[in-house]
């Protein structure tokens, strides 16, 4: 009887451990990350509260080990647990990844540089800095001047050209959460638009769904 | 013929595996080089003629200043070229970070022979700002780059490890050739440097 009301209690606390919607908002950001050529808005909120919640039940994990509680619960908790540890690991870990591919562009373009949030900005100039050094040393001291720059191909061009940028025309696969009508060409052109339902399955060039998918519309798979 | 050494460089990276590392190639690098001086001579010594014949060197097109457009031309795909092999060998640095560990000592020494001085001090230097990136989140990202399965994996030692390592719930003595049964984050900082097997069955 005792054990009974126990796991009765225990189930009710279970569901009240880890907020389920905001596992669902990380699985989300994680997926749209983890599809996305280029780098999205980072989900400060979100992850200050996952990783708050992630604590609470890590402790509540060690207690229930120390008070030798039933080793299956244990288990389901610790593996829930693990699940949601490697969610949020692995959307940090993907920006990080997106961040050390596009370096240069990133804190060149301000819209991308925007999307960073404190810590990835300090990481995201250390690294250029870093680099740039790595080229000096091995590459650029050793050619003639006017040659030197690590971002352009020679004292004449006029624009950064050694920049590599993310290819924004890459297609992905997204399904719309709306009835969402997109223009699929760019301004000025014919104005043809393709015209997405709730549910809808679509294999699209990501730069036409951008938008959309910033404002929450359409999700990435 | 100009632009061949760099040809033969990049020809060299490529031909090794995928994400796999050769030894730095400093003969074809510094003959690259020596070929970029030569042309940026050359280009000098063209322009320099075309201001002695008093021509406006931007716009009188003739044969020098054809030729020196050459030059500049194959200067700067020599450039490219070497950036090019620079920054890939620097991509598979970094891939190195990620999937073996933070310090230098634990990548293995095949891998060590690879690199030049120059490449070890940028995997020190990248090493550190990640760290200092996961210091400030609070958050380790190195382990857990599988999605978790099951939280315990069998394991077997393939080297000697010291005895007396501390895992998280209990100490035990690593033998080679012995089986554990182990957390999944503890055990993946072996399993990725090569001293411990994953046993599925």
């Amino acid at each position: 009887m005792a054990s009974n009301s126990e796991t009765r209690g225990s189930s009710a606390d279970y569901e009240t451990m880890m907020s389920a919607s905001d596992v669902e908002l990380l699985k989300r950001a994680w997926r749209n990350e983890k599809a996305a050529p280029e780098i999205l808005q980072y989900e400060g909120a979100l992850v200050e509260r996952a990783k708050e919640q992630i604590e609470l039940v890590e402790e509540s994990v060690e207690d229930y080990v120390e008070n030798g509680k039933d080793p299956l619960l244990v288990s389901l908790y610790q593996m829930d647990l693990d699940r949601t540890q490697f969610l949020l690991r692995s959307y940090l870990r993907v920006r990080l990844l997106k961040i050390e591919k596009f370096m240069f562009h990133n804190l060149k373009s301000e819209e991308a540089e925007r999307r960073l949030s404190e810590q990835e900005r300090v990481f995201a100039t250390k690294c250029a800095d870093d680099l740039a050094k790595h080229f000096e040393e091995t590459v650029l001291l050793k050619l003639p001047e006017n040659y030197q720059s690590v971002l352009k191909q020679s004292q004449i061009s006029e624009v950064d050209d050694m920049v590599p940028q993310p290819h924004l025309d890459t297609f992905v696969v997204c399904r719309s959460n709306n009835f969402v009508s997109l223009n699929l060409y760019e301004e000025g052109e014919s104005p043809e638009t393709v015209e997405m339902e709730r549910g809808d399955l679509y294999f699209i060039r990501y730069k036409i769904v951008k938008g959309a998918i910033e404002s929450g519309q359409i999700d990435l798979i | 013929m100009y632009g061949r050494k760099g040809y033969q460089l990049l020809k060299d990276f490529a031909s090794g595996e995928k994400g796999q590392l050769k030894p730095f190639n400093s003969k074809l690098f510094d003959e690259t080089i020596e070929e970029c001086d030569q042309n940026h001579h050359l280009l000098q010594s063209l322009i320099r003629k075309m201001q002695q014949e008093d021509l406006d060197v931007p716009n009188n097109r003739n044969a020098d200043h054809y030729g020196a457009l050459i030059h500049h031309l194959s200067l700067m795909r020599n450039k490219r070229c070497l950036m090019a092999y620079v920054y890939n060998r620097a991509e598979i640095v970094r891939d190195l970070a990620w999937r073996v560990g933070l310090e230098l000592l634990d990548l293995p020494s095949e891998i060590q022979e690879k690199l030049t001085s120059l490449e070890k001090e940028y995997f020190k230097n990248h090493s550190v700002a990640l760290k200092s990136y996961m210091g400030k989140v609070g958050i380790e990202l190195n382990v857990d780059m599988v999605p978790p399965k099951d939280p315990y994996i069998k394991v077997r030692i393939l080297d000697d490890i010291d005895e007396g390592i501390v895992l998280s719930d209990k100490t035990t003595n690593f033998a080679r050739h012995s089986m554990h049964f182990l957390k999944r984050t503890d055990a993946e900082p072996y399993i990725a440097r090569g001293q411990m097997e994953e046993l599925t069955d």
